[in-house]
């Protein structure tokens, strides 16, 4: 344990820059004098009279003492002490960098003039920084719902779905793993522990295993026409997933169909309709659907097998109707494209429609005749006793393995022995596995497994500023990285003490972002950070948008998280984020796009010659996510675009005003397009001053339907996309929003790595982290901005790396550095 | 834990002085002084409190039927004959029965053009909310707090789950259904919040496992709940080493996470002290999955209801017991005529009185929950004398889908609050939101001023004997 005062550490970092061992390859990297004087002096040099003056000749008519517009007052601003008040400082230069400050109407000094004036407080700032650097510090953290599913995924070979036992999660400044909200409760508590006598039934199979129910649910906007993902080929909607058998045994598989308004089977026009019942992909049952099957019946729409034989584990289960035909079909209309959105439209006689399914439910197992091989048993007994005298050191030695990965570190001394004392409670309910399975369950419980402590050495005063162990920097890289625990390798580095070595460190960092795993970074961080999540919360009208169905969502969904992953692959530049010309598609997102000759389910890189849809802006998933369900949302779009990419979030609307629904849907019998009815909402002047900020940006996207499809018209008018950014620049198609926004490089950098800093840290990124986030975005600025530089610079920061002591015994809140 | 005033040993003070293998079914130190009293009034909060819909209304609210008082009896006050009504099942349950006629939920009415004929679509969703949903079929869903919320938000905290969400049909919480209006309205009745519709439980197995923990039978989660404990055990035993390498802060929410375990460890203290202190406690065998028999679903949901007060593991359920637009044959009501097209009897008074029955079949399942609940005793009374029913429907009249004189009557003596063999007629035009706020005052929330669409309070006073 490496530990050292703040005054040292200062000292080793000068000696550091002084060698010449800065940047990437240090082991610490703070933000070096050089790179702070190499600032000042590109900077122009604008004495401190010229930035207070700009401040109280600019500033001040809106911040001042007796009217503080956003809470701000500059009046006593020095800019010479900007040191001191860092947090207000970070806060004009935020908005000085992205152009938002003065506001729009507002006549403004140049803009290189206001950028000086930001380099300056940055200057000022990050030169004190080095002197006197902060970490920053948080408290543990607990593994979420995702972080969970990983780990016993990663452990024990088997997916859970955690939901069903963990609440769900807080999310803080769009992460799922900021400590601090990480509340806890006893339910939450006792959710782990069900979980772990769950879990752990599941990977070892249970003999003892009574009949119970699971129930799938097909979502009502799947599609009926097409393969359900997994399905047998030759059958056509249904739903396959994965299902863990807890024994040998029989199971009975129960579809319960959908039925009509009326209470008749949906789609009984449907001549011939057979489902069938598939499992690892081999037909059990093949099930005819009587077409007059009605809710009144006594079973209701609930059609079974007989009890069918399926053995222990995980296996892929299936229930979808045989394909009777393909091809088109003679519809004038497709009301709902066969799914079911609403079951009263499309129950006419002239549309297709087809049986649909609702719950795949499978009960059991009844008359169990045992546990046979499974995948994850396997990967559980790294060996098998064959006499009574090895059952005892077999079992520490599976204990052990499973323990130390689950731990994230080697056992300490009586550990082990803990484990053995479940495996001796175990044993008498059913021999070894019964003995392993019990102690199994207790390192799922384990406070070492379901937290992430970090320790803090012994002989730490307050204030201190320590390095973090070893084995704790693993397991706060490879979460980062990897969403998962660490492995072997790097548990090993750790524990030998090589992770110090600024060398070895940078090869495990390296060797975890070109493993496959890495792709945690795309869907855990990016699509957090995209708030991706919040696309399944859409559902645009069923009337309006017919073939909007729940595979073109999981579509786009995987569009994004792709083509993040391949900007870190490849390590590509970050501004391709808003670029590239090209994307991820499977057949269905190419038809939305209208992208030729896509044919299949598989997603391949293509390239988009189109510009309006080039980058992340033209991705269905953004647009969809900032629609409503009946219309587009410039206002949606803009707050994204200003909080995600641009980390300046517009204020909440005052109280009391009207929301656009308020406006007229219609004037003169003519139905208002979305843009009119937002300049009617804008004409409200208490409305007028954020919202020129925030609706040109989304009226830029505007030609993007509410799926994120090209429209040219809307409510029957052209779509009307001109405008101006709060600068100034006209906008009026994507690329011009594009263009613009790389105007502010340095805004959508910071933004970037101080998302990527917060998901690393499991914190809140506050004002004294900015000279980190700023240095970061250097390092990132000198390496071209690829993607790896970031990470790395991230990884090699400060507050990854380090901690510090808490100041006094009751405060427990992150208060910052003491000036 | 019903912590009221006065002195008394808390169970986790209990606990620590008899050690962990000590079965306590009921401690009378833990009982508050004055508590035994006929005359205290129960502790806020202290109530149980069940919240059941049945949809599609009463044959009793249609005009002809109202005039056969197939619901609302003739008189009101406490001489009222209930032969006619299919509330007769309740005859032997009347010292515990209130009813309250003629009240409406507006909330459920259309408002607009666009919203007429959705009323299937609203209903279930204005029930416990009294408010108006938000026509959508997007994610937009919005229309108020419900009833059983309110009181879990207020005094949930006190019981391992706050509150239990239980159905019988199969529900989809997900899309559209139809005339434009997300399918969570008509799928649950309680809400968190205007905009946080919960999931309704269907499969008794799965509440019970929430309830009870998981096992097949009650040797295996006895065993499980042992297993559990040891684990629980060692869990303190290895914050104590955790704590010493960790900051303050650390250590505080280490506290935190070691005061949760000591609470899931009273938790299994309780379910044990329920199953060993008398035979008829122990907790029943839970079938795998969904019955096909509606009485026997139904039956078993009040199983869990009944358990779950006992133990005091929650003190609130919503129960839905249909789905608005159901088509389900109900055999044992000896009508073979589906449930909704049933509902719309036309008028046709063979066809009202048909419907008539399968009301009477639905009330007919309460008596089995009313039995379970006597059958408790409590130290100041039965769990029937310290619970809550209300049953009641969002619509009135479903041949006209209307939702005025909607079916509503109180079941059990709340705590002392309610004292039944009543009816109450409410003046026309009387919101059902009335009835709700001053029954939740009487369950405790004495503040709340307003509710969904309520205009006052409703007075429970026996009016006129007419």
């Amino acid at each position: 344990m490496k530990r050292f005062g703040v005054g040292a550490l200062a000292a080793a970092m000068l000696y550091l820059v002084a060698t010449g061992a800065t940047g990437g390859d240090a082991a610490i990297v703070r933000p070096s004098l050089a790179a702070a004087a190499a600032l000042e002096a590109s900077a122009p040099a604008l004495p401190d009279t010229l930035a207070n003056s700009i401040i109280q000749s600019v500033c001040i008519r809106c911040h001042n003492d007796s009217r503080p517009r956003g809470n701000l007052s500059l009046e006593s601003f020095d800019a010479g002490d900007a040191v001191a008040k860092a947090e207000t400082a970070e806060k004009m230069i935020r908005k000085l960098r992205a152009g938002m400050m003065p506001p729009p109407g507002v006549r403004r000094p140049e803009a290189a003039t206001l950028q000086a004036m930001a380099g300056e407080l940055e200057g000022r700032i990050d030169h004190a920084a080095v002197a006197s650097p902060y970490p920053g510090r948080r408290t543990f953290q607990r593994l979420n719902r995702a972080e969970y599913e990983r780990a016993v995924q990663d452990l024990l070979g088997i997916e859970i779905d955690a939901a069903a036992y963990l609440p769900t999660e807080t999310m803080s400044d769009n992460f799922d793993n900021i400590a601090d909200v990480q509340m806890m409760s006893a339910t939450l508590m006792e959710g782990y522990l069900r979980a772990s006598g769950e879990v752990s039934r599941l990977a070892i199979g249970d003999p003892e295993a009574g009949p119970r129910q699971v129930t799938y649910k097909v979502p009502k906007t799947g599609s009926q026409a097409v393969r359900a993902e997994g399905a047998p080929i030759g059958t056509r909607g249904g739903i396959s997933v994965v299902h863990i058998f807890p024994a040998d045994g029989e199971y009975i598989f129960k579809l319960d169909m959908h039925s009509g308004p009326t209470g008749f089977l949906y789609g009984m026009t449907a001549p011939n309709e057979k489902i069938e019942v598939s499992v690892d992909g081999a037909r059990v049952a093949l099930l005819e659907i009587d077409p007059f099957m009605s809710e009144s019946d006594p079973g209701g729409m609930v059609i079974e097998t007989a009890p069918i034989h399926v053995r222990a584990g995980p296996q892929r289960i299936a229930a979808a109707f045989l394909l009777n035909a393909e091809g088109p079909d003679n519809d004038l209309l497709k009301p709902v494209d066969y799914k079911l959105a609403d079951s009263n439209i499309g129950s006419a006689y002239g549309v297709t429609t087809l049986p649909h399914l609702r719950d795949f439910i499978v009960t059991g197992p009844f008359a169990v005749t045992g546990v046979s091989e499974t995948l994850s048993r396997k990967r559980i007994f790294s060996c098998r006793p064959t006499a009574p005298d090895e059952e005892e050191p077999c079992a520490r030695a599976i204990l052990t393995g499973l323990a130390q990965k689950a731990y994230r570190r080697s056992l300490v001394a009586g550990e082990v022995e803990d484990l053995m004392m479940f495996y001796d409670l175990g044993v008498p309910e059913g021999g070894f596995e019964a003995g392993i399975r019990t102690a199994l369950q207790a390192i799922l419980a384990s406070p070492h497994f379901i937290f992430r402590f970090e320790e803090v050495p012994a002989d730490a005063q307050p204030g201190d500023v320590y390095r973090l162990a070893d084995t704790d920097l693993a397991t706060r890289l490879s979460y980062f990285i990897w969403g998962t625990y660490p492995d072997r390798e790097l548990i090993d580095a750790a524990e030998e003490g090589a992770l110090a070595n600024p060398q070895a460190w940078e090869a495990q960092v390296r060797r975890l972002l070109a493993d496959p795993r890495s792709s945690a970074l795309a869907t855990r961080f990016a699509s957090q950070w995209f708030r991706l999540q919040d696309l399944e919360k859409i559902h645009p009208d069923a009337i309006l948008y017919p073939y909007w169905d729940n595979g073109l969502v999981q579509a786009m969904l995987r569009e994004t998280e792709l083509f993040f992953d391949h900007l870190v692959r490849t390590d590509a530049g970050f501004f391709d984020l808003l670029t590239a010309d090209y994307t991820f598609v499977n057949e269905r997102l190419a038809r939305h796009y209208g992208i030729p000759d896509v044919i299949g389910e598989d997603f391949r890189l293509v390239a988009i010659p189109d510009e309006a849809r080039r980058g992340l802006l033209g991705h269905g998933s953004v647009l969809t996510l900032t629609s409503h369900a009946d219309r587009t949302s410039p206002v949606l779009r803009g707050k994204w675009v200003m909080e995600v990419l641009l980390g300046t979030p517009p204020p909440p609307p005052p109280p009391d005003v009207p929301d656009l629904e308020a406006t007229e849907e219609a004037d003169e019998g003519r139905f208002l397009t979305v843009r009119e009815r937002m300049e009617m909402h804008r004409s409200n002047p208490s409305c007028r001053s954020c919202h020129r900020v925030i609706d040109p940006i989304g009226l830029a996207l505007e030609n993007f339907d509410v799926t994120g499809a090209w429209r040219i018209k809307d409510q029957g008018r052209v779509v009307e996309t001109t405008g101006e950014l709060y600068d100034g620049t006209p906008i009026t198609s994507p690329a011009d929003l594009r263009a613009a926004l790389l105007v502010r490089k340095e805004s959508l950098v910071r933004t970037f790595v101080q998302n990527l800093l917060a998901f690393a840290l499991g914190r809140r990124i506050e004002y004294y982290d900015m000279p980190v986030v700023r240095d970061i975005a250097r390092q990132a600025a000198a390496a071209d901005y690829r993607m790896t530089a970031f990470i790395r610079g991230v990884a090699n920061s400060a507050p990854f790396q380090m901690s510090v002591v808490e100041g006094t015994v009751a405060e427990d809140v992150d208060t910052g550095p003491e000036r | 834990m019903d912590f009221i005033t006065g002195k008394h040993m808390s169970r986790r003070t209990a606990l620590k002085g008899l050690g962990a293998t000590v079965a306590l079914p009921f401690l009378d130190a833990m009982l508050p002084a004055g508590r035994l009293s006929a005359s205290s009034k129960a502790a806020a909060g202290a109530t149980r409190f069940a919240a059941i819909e049945m949809v599609h209304g009463a044959a009793g609210c249609n005009e002809w039927g109202s005039s056969q008082f197939m619901w609302s009896p003739e008189k009101t006050g406490r001489a009222f004959d209930l032969a006619p009504s299919s509330l007769s099942p309740l005859e032997p349950w009347r010292d515990y029965l209130t009813i309250i006629s003629n009240t409406d939920v507006e909330g459920a009415e259309a408002r607009t053009a666009k919203e007429i004929g959705g009323d299937h679509f609203r209903s279930s969703a204005a029930f416990l909310t009294q408010a108006h949903p938000k026509q959508t079929e997007g994610s937009d869903v919005f229309v108020g707090t419900s009833m059983d919320q309110y009181y879990a938000q207020r005094f949930g905290q006190d019981t391992p789950i706050p509150s239990m969400q239980l159905c019988i049909e199969n529900v989809d919480q997900a899309g559209g259904c139809a005339y434009g209006y997300a399918c969570v309205y008509t799928d649950t009745i309680s809400w968190a919040a205007p905009d946080e519709p919960l999931p309704m439980i269907r499969d008794p197995r799965a509440a019970f496992d929430q309830l009870f923990g998981s096992g097949g039978s009650a040797e295996d989660r006895t065993r499980r709940r042992r297993t559990d404990k040891s684990i629980l055990d060692w869990v303190v035993g290895e914050v104590v080493g955790i704590r010493r390498s960790l900051g303050t802060t650390d250590r505080g929410r280490l506290d935190q996470y070691l005061e949760n375990i000591r609470e899931i460890e009273r938790r299994i203290q309780r379910i044990e002290a329920h199953n060993t202190s008398g035979e008829h406690r122990e907790i029943p065998e839970a079938p795998p999955g969904v019955p096909d028999d509606f009485a026997e679903h139904v039956r078993l949901m009040f199983d869990l209801q009944v358990l779950a007060f006992q133990s005091d593991v929650t003190r609130v359920f919503s129960f839905k017991m249909g789905r608005d637009g159901s088509g389900r044959v109900y055999p044992g009501s000896g009508v073979n005529s589906a449930f909704h097209p049933a509902s719309h009897h036309g008028g046709r008074e063979d066809r009202v009185t048909e419907f008539a029955q399968i009301n009477r079949y639905h009330v007919q399942q309460l008596p089995y929950l009313l039995e379970r609940l006597a059958a408790v005793e409590e130290p100041n009374g039965t769990l029937l004398d310290n619970t809550m029913i209300l049953y009641g429907s969002p619509m009135g009249d479903s041949n006209l889908h209307n939702h005025k004189r909607c079916p509503l009557f109180v079941l059990g003596g709340a705590g002392g609050q309610l004292e039944g063999n009543l009816h109450v007629k409410a003046p026309d035009g009387t919101p059902m939101a009335n009835v709700m706020l001053s029954l939740m005052h009487k369950l405790g929330m004495d503040d709340m001023k307003s509710f969904g669409d309520s205009t006052g309070d409703f007075s429970f006073a026996a009016v006129s004997e007419d």
